[in-house]
């Protein structure tokens, strides 16, 4: 059954095609993996998802329930969150704090706030950076703490924008594995990275955004092969 | 050391208590200043819901403070024929409606904006209500309204409301501490650090936003009507006052913004050293004020209540 459900969708800015036209669905339970060149529209399809920005045209259904032109906080009650590509912790605010946001709003309320609180740090590996104010924390764990926030609203979709980006390849490593934890916990994985190893290592699926459309949709290894995404992607050795 | 919330909250009551007493022992001049300073920390804690707790930094609170107190004064001028001992209560309740009505209103169109924007639109709303209470004349600006004395006869007026703004203050330090702690609360914390990520996770943004704005109003307001109750007799000018929009803010920096007692700090310590360390320098006291919260506010950016943070999480 298709979690997320995207259909037709086309996003213009003043005439610039960010997204044109491009149709999916997102198995629950899965990851998926989201790449393409730069400006491909891979960010602009997550702030279209979660109702950051408005569509120019077609749809997006969760779990059959049309989300198109609802407000973002809705959406994320409806259990979708996103972990943005740069962090955007309060900064004034212990991790916990930071976390226990996520466990009082998004998908099921303020139920159990402190135990979610706490799943979620330990889900995300930061459970030790607890009482520390996150102003005080590295890149990489601040790209925790954007998973950790994102998962304690509950949510059954995580969005996460280019987690990887920036991290040295122990963090790399760390968090791929929190992804599949994450996933492991029931929570349906929607990537954007420029990783490849990670990408091929971790998703299910990958599709690929080309100055917004959507040139290729499979298996990773089988889209690592495809010409098209060769040409407008991933280069070959003799390109380089 | 940290204190915890059994060990917060009596040194809160000894702190009521002492206060309380104070009309017993104090001279009346520092009576005067206490109530001034009382009257500083409830409008402090009310503008802090807003602008410490969502980040909307208001500059023109005073309109609050402007229209709970006229609306009072014209209220209680219609029902005069009432006993004394209801006429606060029913300037409260009518002063208080009227702020909230009042802030409804604008909060859709002013909460859209942002940062300085929102604080110079907040004065320009202090401006616009100052004008239409002087230029009108049923609201009597320019003119004056006054208020029936309320204290009871056996009591010095100066001591009545003394106790009365104390109690006014608990309450509004009540109200804070229960949002502080409160859902709400948490939201209002995430929209001040950043309002956008504040929504993806779920966070009503726009409907805090607004229910904050009108609970500081409301309580903005109420301070006010006993503002006005105390002095007697107001004009425009005696409550629209841009040097109040300005020590608002003054209050949170220099306590501590965001937190919840910092405005009392800032309040208490500003009040304190205007009106008592500085109040004889005459001419200079406004410029020895100024050159003392520049320098507050660069050495304490977290104000008076950072400091002290920063001190416990010192090894």
């Amino acid at each position: 059954m298709s979690l997320l459900t995207v259909e037709r969708l086309s996003k213009n800015f003043r005439g610039l095609a960010a997204i044109s036209d491009v149709s999916f669905a997102i198995a629950a339970g899965s990851i998926t993996s989201i790449i393409g060149p730069n400006g491909a529209g891979k960010s602009t399809m997550f702030n279209l998802i979660t109702g950051y920005l408005p569509l120019t045209a077609g749809e997006i259904r969760f779990r059959d329930k049309r989300i198109t032109g609802m407000a973002t906080n809705r959406i994320a009650e409806l259990g979708i969150a996103r972990a943005f590509q740069i962090a955007r912790p309060f900064r004034d605010l212990t991790v916990f704090e930071n976390v226990r946001v996520g466990a009082l709003f998004g998908k099921a309320g303020p139920r159990d706030v402190a135990a979610t609180t706490r799943r979620a740090l330990e889900l995300a590996a930061i459970a030790s950076l607890a009482d520390q104010p996150a102003s005080s924390l590295t890149v990489g764990q601040l790209r925790h703490l954007e998973v950790a926030r994102a998962i304690a609203t509950r949510a059954d979709l995580l969005l996460a924008d280019e987690p990887c980006a920036g991290l040295n390849p122990t963090e790399t490593a760390a968090m791929i594995d929190v992804l599949r934890q994450v996933r492991t916990n029931g929570v349906t994985v929607v990537l954007v990275e420029h990783d490849m190893p990670s990408v091929m290592e971790v998703s299910d699926r990958v599709l690929v955004l080309d100055a917004g459309r959507l040139i290729a949709d499979g298996a990773p290894k089988v889209v690592a092969n495809d010409p098209k995404v060769i040409a407008a992607y991933l280069g070959t050795p003799d390109a380089a | 050391m940290k204190l915890n919330q059994t060990q917060v909250f009596l040194l809160v009551a000894a702190a009521v208590v002492v206060l309380a007493a104070g009309p017993l022992f104090l001279p009346p001049f520092y009576v005067r200043v206490g109530q001034l300073m009382l009257y500083s920390a409830g409008l402090g804690l009310a503008w802090a819901i807003l602008g410490g707790f969502a980040g909307y930094t208001s500059f023109g609170h005073a309109a609050f403070i402007g229209v709970g107190a006229f609306t009072a004064g014209l209220v209680e001028a219609k029902l005069s024929s009432l006993p004394t001992v209801l006429l606060l209560p029913v300037g409260l309740l009518a002063g208080a409606a009227c702020c909230a009505i009042l802030a409804a209103l604008i909060a859709y169109p002013i909460l859209r904006l942002r940062g300085t924007f929102f604080a110079i639109a907040m004065l320009g709303v202090s401006h616009v209500c100052a004008e239409v209470t002087n230029n009108v004349d049923f609201f009597q600006g320019s003119m004056g309204l006054n208020f029936p004395p309320i204290a009871p006869p056996s009591m010095d007026p100066a001591n009545f409301f003394y106790e009365i703004y104390l109690v006014a203050a608990l309450f509004i330090l009540l109200v804070s501490w229960q949002i502080r702690r409160s859902r709400f609360g948490a939201g209002l914390l995430s929209i001040r650090e950043d309002e956008d990520t504040a929504r993806m996770l779920g966070v009503p943004t726009e409907r805090y936003k607004r229910l904050a704005f009108v609970v500081s109003a409301v309580l903005t307001g109420v301070t006010g009507v006993i503002y006005a109750h105390s002095l007697g007799y107001i004009t425009t000018d005696s409550v629209y006052r841009d040097d109040t929009n300005l020590s608002l803010i003054v209050y949170s920096l220099l306590g501590g913004m965001g937190t919840l007692f910092g405005p009392v700090i800032g309040a208490f310590l500003l009040v304190f050293i205007t009106q008592v360390i500085l109040g004889r320098l005459l001419d200079f006291h406004l410029f020895a004020t100024g050159l003392l919260l520049v320098i507050l506010v660069l050495s304490a950016p977290g104000g008076i209540a950072g400091l002290l943070k920063r001190k416990r999480a010192a090894p």
